[in-house]
């Protein structure tokens, strides 16, 4: 028999501000921020759902959302253009009695009490939209249905020292938690939440109804439901992640996954034919290498002309680089233009920005460690005036 | 304006004078500029023009074409109304025989064109990449009062069959010669595209059938140079024609010139091709690579020069690429050289090998083959 059932729905949060990656966000929601050449940040959780055979998400937006719109379309570059299911751009709207913004987390779920209801799902799988990673979310929900969990919590294993920035997840020996401590001044242990969540449907429908009903709540997933979850006895088990991940919420975290695409020790391995990321694509030619160009340990993508020297840099679709020019350690959004003679070392240029001629952005940071490199920002669509030197660190708008 | 064109594609022509490189294909699934198919260029025209009914004749080994463009999708043209209609050979009962010319395979599909609620058709072979603008065509042909309007480009006449036209001081053909003789004098030379009202299509195409006519070049075009108003659009930027192995390699190695790149691919829209996902291209340390046009997935390790590299193209470290063409899901293992070579898709050229052709007479190595 037809039914509009699914086992499984995603819920991906894409309504933060961003506010760490500066610039870079002023006019795009953070999941819509190019990465890696040719993907944008949501590229990789709509990806990682459609391999796993999750078909229908629910992209919550509120901030900038014009962009990530227009990126996400139909969905069809993802497969994502279904009968029953696919992806739906969910913003807040106007409701009878209340309306608001979404005030958190957990409450941009709430008010999409109604969406998720209509697949009738058993699960819902809450996603971030600022994190680079491939997972199978149906090797975890494979776990919380052998374990009978109301909430599997994903998580990753941090060192000592980086555990205090993270919501850390106390277990016993058969993964439940029994502890949750959000950026814990000496932490107990180094298993952090990566901010993805499955919950039995009928279970966080009711803890998401109680949290709106409390004045005091945050309305937030790590501070509120997990926490009232756990006071009540739920079962809460941690699923244990082992591959790359990394939240990709500041520039120098932008940076470092950038850079991960190149090194391939790094673990960020994207040319798995059997797990690819989709993007939407933007119908330019090959890239085009000339006479004078020299291009070493670096990606390149559609649409470049390419007539400088590059060296360990990712090069997004339509940038154009000059002869003359040089570009290191850097990732280059796509349209930007380097023109001749220009030097950027250790930055990020954002989109359709110009580096006009003989002007430095930043500068090479040969042998310092990779914790300490410091990251110059060029914003989206700024220009860098001829001969202008941008100090190291600095941010132009 | 919209919805006064419609247009048909003729999958299959020429081919026998691509040898190895059609083996396998039409000519308007030959790839071509590291990620494109001939078809594409021809589709992204039509439907960058409005054009949104589209038939495509095929006539043999159009499964690569059938594979390609699927339900038209990465051209927008997965519509509800209108879209694309392939016609495989046979399609209807009145071709009992495989058709032998455009006239014949028309005539088998009269009843696509008339129930098309365009009033204009635009017919073109597949073996062309250029980027025009139909509607300027279709306003031209209209200004003019035009039955046929044919486009044409300033060219040299090959070893291949081409269109000869004199025009008078308005454009108007005056005289259309048809030869295969090879000239050094630049002539205003037909692409093989037609703008056509259907109603004399229709017409022409039933009456040149009843009397057992096959050729549209000679037979609709040559004997009605008198009777109709035949006028040219003259073809400003880059045309490629690629008619044999020669002229593939030469308009290929013509891409590389930044000017043309730019207005076979920007001219008047944007060139759309099939999806298909692949990532970043990854230049690793020692690579090498000058004056090519590169497409993505591929990875670098070795020299690259004056060449062209589809999708997925692996080059080891030591291995060294010049004036060649290498397809998709090539891979030119250590210390192999390839001089003035195309090799077609999934072709494995082992370690320390060396192909070499010449600039006249490139080698191909066909589909799947391990050097």
């Amino acid at each position: 028999m037809y039914s509009n059932k699914k086992e499984c729905v995603a819920m991906l949060l894409a309504g933060g501000q961003g506010t760490r990656l500066y610039s870079l966000t002023a006019h795009v929601a953070k999941p819509a921020v190019s990465f890696g050449g040719k993907y944008r940040i949501i590229d990789f959780p709509l990806s990682n759902c459609i391999n796993s055979g999750i078909d229908t998400i629910g992209v919550l937006t509120q901030y900038q959302p014009f962009a990530l719109n227009q990126y996400i379309g139909n969905g069809q570059p993802w497969d994502l253009d279904r009968l029953n299911g696919g992806v739906y751009v969910l913003p807040p709207y106007m409701k009878s009695a209340k309306s608001d913004w979404y005030k958190g987390t957990a409450n941009a779920i709430y008010q999409n009490i109604d969406f998720i209801d209509k697949f009738s799902p058993d699960y819902v799988l809450v996603l971030s939209g600022d994190h680079i990673y491939k997972m199978d979310y149906s090797e975890m929900l494979d776990y919380h249905k052998s374990k009978g969990a109301d909430c599997t919590i994903a998580v990753i294993n941090v060192s000592l020292d980086e555990a205090s920035r993270f919501g850390i997840m106390n277990t016993n020996a058969d993964g439940s938690v029994y502890e949750f401590e959000e950026k814990p001044k000496q932490p107990k242990s180094t298993n952090a939440s990566m901010g993805i969540y499955i919950f039995t449907w009928q279970v966080l429908r009711k803890y998401l109804i109680e949290d709106e009903a409390d004045p005091d709540s945050h309305n937030d997933f790590g501070k509120d439901v997990i926490p009232a979850m756990l006071r009540d006895g739920q079962k809460l088990f941690a699923y244990r992640f082992d591959g790359y991940w990394k939240d990709v919420g500041t520039i120098k975290s932008l940076w470092e996954a950038n850079m991960d695409l190149i090194d391939r020790n790094s673990g960020l391995n994207i040319e798995d034919s059997s797990w690819k990321i989709y993007a939407r694509n933007a119908a330019e030619p090959p890239h085009f290498v000339g006479d004078h160009a020299d291009v070493e340990n670096s990606l390149v993508t559609e649409g470049c002309e390419i007539d400088g020297t590059v060296r360990n840099s990712v090069i997004s679709s339509r940038v154009e680089i000059c002869r003359g020019a040089l570009v290191e350690d850097s990732n280059i959004m796509p349209g930007a233009v380097v023109k001749e003679g220009a030097q950027i070392h250790y930055a990020i240029i954002g989109d359709d920005a110009v580096i006009e001629e003989g002007a430095v952005i930043g500068e090479a940071q040969d042998g310092v460690p990779v914790e300490d490199v410091k990251i110059t920002v060029v914003g989206p669509g700024a220009v860098v005036k001829k001969g202008t030197v941008v100090p190291v660190a600095a941010m132009v708008d | 304006m919209n919805n006064e064109m419609m247009s048909i594609i003729f999958a299959s022509d020429n081919e026998t004078k691509l040898n190895e490189l059609t083996i396998h294909r039409t000519t308007a699934s030959l790839p071509f500029c590291g990620r494109y198919r001939f078809i594409d260029f021809t589709l992204s025209n039509l439907v960058n023009s409005n054009i949104t009914t589209i038939g495509i004749v095929t006539r043999n080994n159009y499964s690569s074409l059938m594979d390609h463009i699927r339900m038209g999708r990465d051209w927008d043209l997965n519509r509800k109304n209108s879209g694309i209609a392939v016609f495989p050979p046979y399609a209807s009962n009145t071709s009992r025989t495989m058709f032998k010319g455009k006239i014949e395979a028309l005539y088998g599909i009269l009843d696509y064109i008339e129930k098309a609620t365009e009033e204009y058709v635009v017919l073109t072979n597949s073996n062309i990449a250029t980027n025009l603008d139909f509607e300027d065509v279709y306003e031209k042909h209209i200004q003019k009062g035009a039955d046929i309007t044919m486009l044409t480009y300033s060219s040299h006449p090959t070893s291949s069959r081409r269109v000869l036209v004199d025009t008078d001081k308005d454009g108007r053909v005056t005289d259309a010669r048809i030869t295969s003789t090879i000239s050094d004098d630049i002539a205003e030379v037909g692409i093989n595209i037609y703008l056509i009202k259907k109603d004399l299509l229709i017409r022409l195409i039933t009456d040149s059938y009843e009397r057992g006519y096959s050729d549209f070049e000679k037979h609709i075009i040559q004997y009605n140079v008198d009777k109709l108003g035949i006028y040219t659009y003259h073809v400003e930027g880059y045309a490629a024609i690629i008619d044999d192995v020669k002229s593939y390699y030469t308009e290929s190695m013509r891409i590389l010139d930044t000017d043309i790149r730019n207005d076979l691919f920007y001219r008047c829209g944007k060139i759309f091709t099939k999806v298909k996902d692949s990532v970043p291209t990854k230049y690793g340390i020692g690579a090498s690579v000058r004056n090519s046009l590169i497409a993505d997935g591929c990875e670098i390790n070795g020299r690259v020069e004056n060449s062209i590299l589809f999708r997925g193209v692996v080059v080891e470290e030591g291995a060294y690429i010049s004036n060649s063409i290498v397809m998709e899901n090539g891979r030119i293992m250590k210390y192999s050289e390839l001089r003035y070579t195309i090799t077609d898709k999934d072709v494995t050229v082992t370690e320390d090998k060396t192909i070499s052709g010449s600039e006249n007479y490139p080698v191909v190595i066909v589909k799947n083959k391990i050097v």
